[in-house]
């Protein structure tokens, strides 16, 4: 029987993870995902697990390669969004991407920022990154991406000050202030906690590999 | 993205960079590369999926492996060391064996630090 769960995650790396992770321990595994929907199948409890990765930063045709390769690696994927925004023939710039990453287009690869990855439980850790340098690269890109995203809140309400840009009424315009900056506090939390893991992993590298 | 610190200095690579060159003296996959260094380190390496993928993207591009036969007839792509890659090979032993040399002369008192 599935099961359809309505979620959204500003921790969108390791609290999806976490989050899917407990749910197959309960006995449900993903069978598919939409923008903020999760539906899931029946299975037996802690058959299956997850990984999360961000692939946002990278090219469309990039990320698609790595979709394939995990895929012929025995893995099952789902790509997933990291916005709300409902958008068909867009162009976006993502201003933390490298390269051609830094146009996500829809349809391309505009909303499939993320890609969750299904394992079979075998008993050894599921971890897609090993190597320090690679855990920190990884990482580093999610920090860049969060950080991003605080900025744009917070320039979003500075732009709000600028004389006459807005109509609204200014009871309306200090609600909507309120509701971008409460956004960006959700969003400077992860920030932080990824900034801190990049710093940790930076000095473990110095040392190991 | 792995990064490969081949040309820095010392010239050491990383132990996954080496461990993949050798996983691919024979024409192997990405499967077959993971269970290869599993198996031939006793369980002391396991490579993330992502980790590997980094890591053989990055040879590609130096070209020290390359794609071996094609992807049409269904099968898994498979990487196979090139000269370049053997050659890489080779300097990394030598270095290994020159610190190998000078740790165990140290460890055994063979010699000081400071000599």
């Amino acid at each position: 029987m599935s099961k359809t769960v309505f979620r959204y995650f500003f921790d969108f790396l390791d609290g999806q993870e976490k989050w899917l992770n407990s749910m197959a321990e309960r006995g449900y595994k993903l069978k598919n995902c939409g923008k903020v929907t999760y539906t899931f199948d029946a299975c037996r409890p802690g058959e299956y697990e997850y990984a999360v990765e961000f692939v946002g930063d990278r090219a469309y045709s990039k990320a698609k390669d790595y979709c394939g390769y995990l895929e012929e690696m025995g893995f099952r994927t789902w790509t997933k969004n990291i916005n709300f925004n409902f958008s068909y023939g867009k162009a976006r710039w993502r201003p933390y991407a490298k390269g051609m990453g830094q146009i996500a287009t829809s349809p391309g690869g505009f909303n499939k920022e993320l890609l969750i990855v299904e394992k079979k439980k075998d008993g050894a850790p599921f971890e897609l990154h090993t190597d320090a340098r690679d855990r920190l690269d990884a990482y580093k890109a999610v920090r860049r991406a969060y950080f991003w995203a605080v900025l744009m809140m917070f320039g979003l309400v500075a732009m709000t000050f600028i004389p006459d840009v807005s109509s609204l009424p200014a009871a309306i315009a200090w609600v909507f202030r309120a509701v971008i900056a409460a956004a960006g506090i959700l969003f400077l939390a992860p920030a932080v906690k990824y900034a801190l893991l990049v710093n940790r992993l930076n000095s473990a590298c110095k040392t190991f590999e | 993205m792995v990064c490969i610190r081949d040309n820095i200095k010392g010239g050491a690579l990383t132990e996954t960079t080496l461990l993949v060159l050798l996983a691919v003296h024979k024409p192997n996959h990405g499967y077959g590369i993971m269970q290869f260094i599993e198996k031939e380190t006793g369980g002391r390496v396991v490579l993330g999926a992502g980790t590997l993928y980094g890591a053989i993207n990055a040879l590609v591009k130096k070209k020290w492996i390359t794609p071996s036969g094609s992807e049409a007839d269904g099968k898994k792509k498979q990487y196979v060391i090139t000269d370049a890659g053997k050659q890489k090979v080779g300097e990394e032993l030598k270095r290994m064996g020159e610190v190998l040399k000078l740790a165990s002369a140290i460890v055994k008192g063979e010699r000081g630090a400071n000599e």
